[in-house]
């Protein structure tokens, strides 16, 4: 008998014990049926595999999290009409037994979204202050701005507007420019190449593979001012940011340096990043080279060793609750991901290694990326969604016929330290998939932060957290659509300050919740907020109760 | 020469593998040939081959005889993949290879290299340590172990680790360059800055360094420090010399391999390179137009004479081959228009807009050559073509009108740039030549100083630049207000003397501004004269 049972005890200690799971996929069952179709030709038209991201965002006002889903198509030769984004209307109640039931409704067809090339990514914000959230969308072609009319449709306000930038798009943010309480639009452009003059570029192998951006000349990027009128002007020359190209990828719009003016980081591909750091003049008059690119001296233009990475995604927060806002960046398969940790100055250092942020990114190409305090612990977790964007061997021996899948990461930030918990993470975590875009929030309103993770060519992923309940937070809302550049400052008794980034940028071609979320561990008692905005003002709410939304004006 | 040290080690070591422990061979996922240029195709069937005979003939185990044998052919095919980029089939194949002969480490150190560029620190650890273990002194597997270290936040390992090289070779550009990154990360500034100006002494190609070292230089508060060298990092790093790596390296061929190798040395500048390895592209495929273009695009840059003809001779060639190329058509056109040789040019631009006639680039160019070849009617008509396709196209809106003004086609010049103001209201070029034509026209009845003055003053408010401090002179001038332009060209004359421009320029403000202060009419005499030569240099610097 002893050794029969010594045997079974050894394998049961030698089973590992089921991970558990922080995400749950639920896009199925809650009716988000979004499959993304790149249009794949086999004539590996660069745009195929750059796409796409979507959006997060209370598109009817109604308190919860809306999806929209950006869509590709057909190109090339025969290529008709492009297929047309989707819109999904969340419609949250709560169950018989007090649970959250979640419901999206596409209402696509009712929404006078039309949308007119090939589809890349959204940016989300109010740009007529009138308390919706207006949808703005990028493309390979020109970009479209969508108003929204506070009925549950939109109108295309493109022409308008005068922002229909015609080139290829990827990401752009909503931000204060100038400090006028009106939103402008930073678009990221990316390279100059056409479907019309495809051509043949090669893997190491000889192999036909996809082409890179180094293939490409880079194009300038886009910086639109809003005139207050309902049209925009176009101030790129005219503030600077035009005055050099970059393969352009991911944006968001923070202040670096803590001077109160919003500053830009756009994520290139291959290239050294911008840094556009806001000399802050104000008004239209002075706002000649108001923006300067000083990556290089504030060291985050590159990684510590001066290689330009193929910048894909960004993130910007505390990551080590030191008041400032870091920037991490996810790059190619080769290449580590970057954190460049702020010394509060707007002056960045390299610490990918010594955070632990590097570890385990090498053999993934990463996109769509948050810092999220997926546990409600009070530091901020990395989310990352990983897609190759050259043809991964073994898949396309296997036949797979768009070899470029990989898994999602996740990394737990203990007290500023990054450690991977993607294999005890879940089911969601191992499942392959060609992750591009990520849009994160809280779609169940339930006190933690969810994630739409967008697959090129193929179904997007609802990952409802599953971690961070159960664990005290609090929310902020400033009005119906946030107030992007605000700064949150949550005092806690006992415990040092967290700061937390109103904004909606950020991550890889998409938009995300504009609400804060601070996540307070075990300690429910009352929190003290103060509202930073960017102006100077600061509002403060004291006896803030947690577990709940509290809503101010922006 | 490491080849042969490592050989002759295996030849003196006994084997290690007892014939008890049979190695246990991992399956090699043998990448599909489909699609491979057929060298590299028959390269890697020929080295596979190799195996698969042997290991045929040991179906059931290896034989002990047969072992290194194996290993031998297997270390071929897995070179093979490793050359190129087939990671996934090379890591399992030098796995094999090792198994069967552990005393080669060379297989060590070639898995070590691809569990560092996947991330898979532990296993290149490991790796390196194994071959470190054989062979002490083998600086390339001790430099990567460092590397590895320290991509596992174990600086202090990794720095004895390059403290080790540098006992026996001081002058290693590689271990000092890390050594600095070691010290850079651990905010030790001077230390940081003493390793990688070492690093840059030796290898003073690697301008990469210059990126680390102006953080270090930034670390110890010396801002123009920091500059300079931030402004001086290129693409160029360091890496060990590695005789292994070179040896595998040196097995890639085929006519894609020197396409991608050719198009990586001109991204990087190194055109006499890319003109190397395109050329063995177009010797194995002399039919392939576009080998024959990039090969005259790389001879076309390495600034000698002899490679610029050579250049237009492969492209006559590939228009021999293809004589609707387009960008054949463009770069010949291009590489006339350099030598000056606008007849020519203008021939092979002219081709290159008939086969793409919307393309507005080929169009703008021909444009040039026409009104450089004396052809003006022709070229303003190729600009009306290329500004039709392209309006938002400032600089082409001046260059049209700078072409009318020399032809002395006043009203025309001043029609067109309405109409570019019509299409580009806020154009800082296109503003500043209508205010200043409808300032100064030569032909006085195209002249409207109050449009000018508000042209000129909307410029200034948005750029308060000498440049058009002197517009709304100029304008204040032709609507008569000889005070106001004297005040606005005073302002300007200030701000460009404190400025410290040059004194010809300074010179030249002043005279104007003596024509506004003594003559009646408030004009300058020397309008007049040259005017179209003038109007473009008289743009402000910033748009020339």
């Amino acid at each position: 008998m002893l050794p029969i049972l010594a045997a079974a005890l050894a394998l049961f200690l030698a089973t590992p014990a089921p991970a558990a799971d922080l995400f749950l996929d639920a896009a199925t069952e809650t009716g988000l049926d979004f499959v993304h179709v790149n249009g794949m030709s086999g004539e590996m038209y660069f745009p195929e595999m750059m796409g796409q991201g979507g959006a997060l965002f209370d598109y009817d006002g109604d308190g919860d999290l809306d999806v929209y889903c950006v869509q590709g198509g057909k190109l090339g030769p025969g290529a008709s009409e492009p297929l047309p984004g989707r819109l999904y209307r969340n419609d949250l109640s709560l169950g018989p037994d007090g649970r959250r039931v979640l419901r999206f409704v596409d209402v696509t067809a009712s929404s006078g979204i039309r949308t007119t090339a090939y589809g890349m990514g959204a940016a989300t914000g109010d740009i007529d202050n009138d308390g919706l959230v207006d949808l703005y969308l990028t493309h390979y072609g020109a970009n479209q701005m969508f108003r929204n009319n506070g009925d549950g449709t939109f109108s295309d306000v493109t022409a308008k507007t005068g922002t229909g930038d015609a080139r290829w798009s990827v990401s752009a943010s909503f931000f204060d420019l100038d400090r006028d309480g009106w939103l402008d639009l930073y678009v990221v452009n990316y390279v100059d190449y056409s479907v019309e003059k495809n051509p043949k570029c090669f893997a190491p192998s000889s192999r036909r593979d996809y082409c890179g951006p180094a293939d490409f000349p880079p194009l300038r990027h886009t910086l639109y001012r809003n005139r207050r009128d309902g049209t925009f002007e176009d101030v790129s020359v005219r503030t600077g940011v035009a005055a050099r190209p970059g393969p352009g990828m991911g944006v968001v719009a923070f202040d670096a340096d803590r001077d109160g003016w919003t500053d830009l980081f756009v994520a290139n591909d291959g290239a050294p990043n911008f840094l556009w750091m806001n000399r802050g003049d104000g008004t239209l008059r002075t706002l000649q080279r108001t923006f300067q690119d000083d990556a290089l001296l504030a060291g985050a233009a590159v990684n510590r060793r001066g290689q330009a990475e193929a910048g894909m995604g960004v993130t910007a927060g505390d990551f080590d609750a030191d008041g400032d806002d870091d920037l991490f960046v996810t790059h190619l398969t080769g290449e580590t991901n970057t954190l460049f940790v702020n010394d509060g100055t707007g002056l960045f250092e390299d610490r990918s290694t010594e955070t632990g942020a590097a570890l385990g990114s090498v053999p993934f190409t990463s996109f769509g990326t948050s810092w999220i305090d997926f546990d409600n612990d009070g530091w901020l977790d990395l989310f990352i969604t990983n897609g190759a964007v050259r043809i991964l061997e073994p898949l396309a021996q296997a036949g797979d016929p768009y070899p470029l899948d990989q898994t999602d990461q996740l990394y737990r930030n203990v007290g500023g330290r990054l450690e991977e918990v993607t294999s005890s993470a879940g089911k969601v975590f191992q499942q392959p998939g060609v992750g591009r875009g990520a849009a994160f929030g809280d779609v169940d309103n339930d006190g933690d932060t969810d994630v739409v993770a967008y697959t090129s060519n193929g179904p997007v992923r609802l990952l409802l957290n599953q971690a961070g309940n159960g664990k005290a937070w609090t929310g902020v809302r400033l009005g119906q659509v946030g107030g992007p550049g605000t700064r949150i400052e949550v005092i806690r008794p006992g415990a040092p300050a967290l700061w937390r980034r109103v904004h909606t940028d950020g991550s890889y071609a998409s938009a995300s919740d504009p609400r804060v979320l601070a996540g307070l561990g075990e300690r429910r008692e009352p929190v003290t907020v103060r509202i930073h905005h960017p102006g100077g003002r600061i509002v403060e709410w004291r006896g803030v109760p947690v577990g709940r939304y509290g809503i101010k004006e922006p | 020469m490491l080849k042969t040290m490592l050989l002759l080690a295996l030849l003196a070591q006994p084997e290690r593998q007892t014939a008890a422990v049979q190695p246990v061979l991992q399956p090699v996922p043998h990448p599909s040939l489909a699609g491979l240029d057929p060298e590299v195709a028959a390269q890697i069937e020929d080295a596979r081959s190799l195996v698969d005979g042997l290991l045929a003939q040991n179906a059931a185990d290896v034989a002990e005889r047969d072992k290194s044998k194996v290993a031998e052919a297997y270390g071929e095919v897995c070179k093979v993949y490793h050359a190129y980029g087939m990671t996934d089939a090379a890591m399992p194949c030098y796995a094999n290879a090792l198994r069967l002969q552990p005393v080669n480490v060379a297989w060590s150190h070639y898995l070590g290299l691809l569990q560092q560029e996947t991330g898979k620190l532990a296993e290149a650890e490991a790796s390196y340590r194994r071959v470190l273990a054989s062979f002490p002194d083998f600086h390339p597997a001790r430099i990567h172990l460092g590397e590895v270290l320290l991509a596992g936040n174990r600086p202090e390992e990794a720095e004895a680790e390059f403290r080790q090289v540098l006992a026996k070779e001081p002058d290693n550009a590689a271990a000092q360059a890390a050594l600095g990154e070691v010290f850079l990360s651990r905010r030790q500034y001077a230390e940081a800055v003493r390793y990688l100006e070492g690093a840059l002494a030796a290898a003073p190609d690697a301008d990469r360094l210059h990126h680390p070292l102006g953080l270090a230089w930034r670390g110890l508060g010396d801002v123009d420090k920091a500059r300079e060298h931030l402004e001086k990092a290129g693409r160029v790093g360091v890496r060990p010399a590695d005789s292994l790596v070179n040896e595998m390296e040196s097995l890639r061929q085929g006519p894609t391999v020197h396409l991608l190798r050719g198009r990586m040395a001109f991204r990087f500048g190194r055109y006499a390179d890319a003109a190397a390895e395109f050329r063995k592209t177009v010797a194995a495929h002399p039919e392939s137009v576009p080998a024959r273009i990039n090969l005259a695009a790389a001879l076309g840059e390495t600034g000698d004479r002899a490679d610029r003809n050579a250049a237009k001779e492969q492209l006559r060639e590939a228009l021999a081959l293809a004589p609707d190329n387009p960008t054949a058509h463009f770069n010949l056109g291009t590489l006339y228009m350099q030598d000056g040789e606008s007849a020519g040019a203008v021939v092979h631009f002219r081709e290159a807009v008939r086969i793409e006639p919307a393309d507005p680039v080929s169009r703008r160019l021909l444009a040039q050559e026409l009104a450089k070849d004396g052809r003006p009617e022709e070229a303003l008509a190729q600009y009306e073509t290329a500004l039709g396709i392209e309006p938002q196209n400032s600089l082409m809106w001046m260059e049209a009108t700078g072409l009318l003004l020399r032809l002395g086609r006043f009203r025309e010049a001043r029609t067109t740039l309405e109409t570019a103001y019509g299409n580009l209201p806020r154009s800082v070029e296109i503003n500043w030549a209508l205010a200043k034509l409808l300032a100064d026209s030569p032909d006085a009845s195209l002249r409207d100083g109050k449009k000018a003055l508000a042209l000129a003053e909307q410029l200034y408010n948005l750029f308060p630049s000498p440049y058009h401090a002197q517009l709304v002179a100029l304008a204040l001038a032709e609507t008569g207000d000889c005070p106001g332009a004297v005040q606005w060209q005073r302002k300007a004359l200030d701000v460009i003397r404190q400025v410290g421009k040059p004194p010809e320029e300074v010179k030249r403000v002043e005279a104007v501004l003596k024509s506004y202060q003594t003559e009646g009419t408030c004009r300058p005499s020397f309008l007049e004269n040259g005017y179209a030569e003038r109007f473009g240099e008289d743009l402000p610097p910033v748009w020339q």
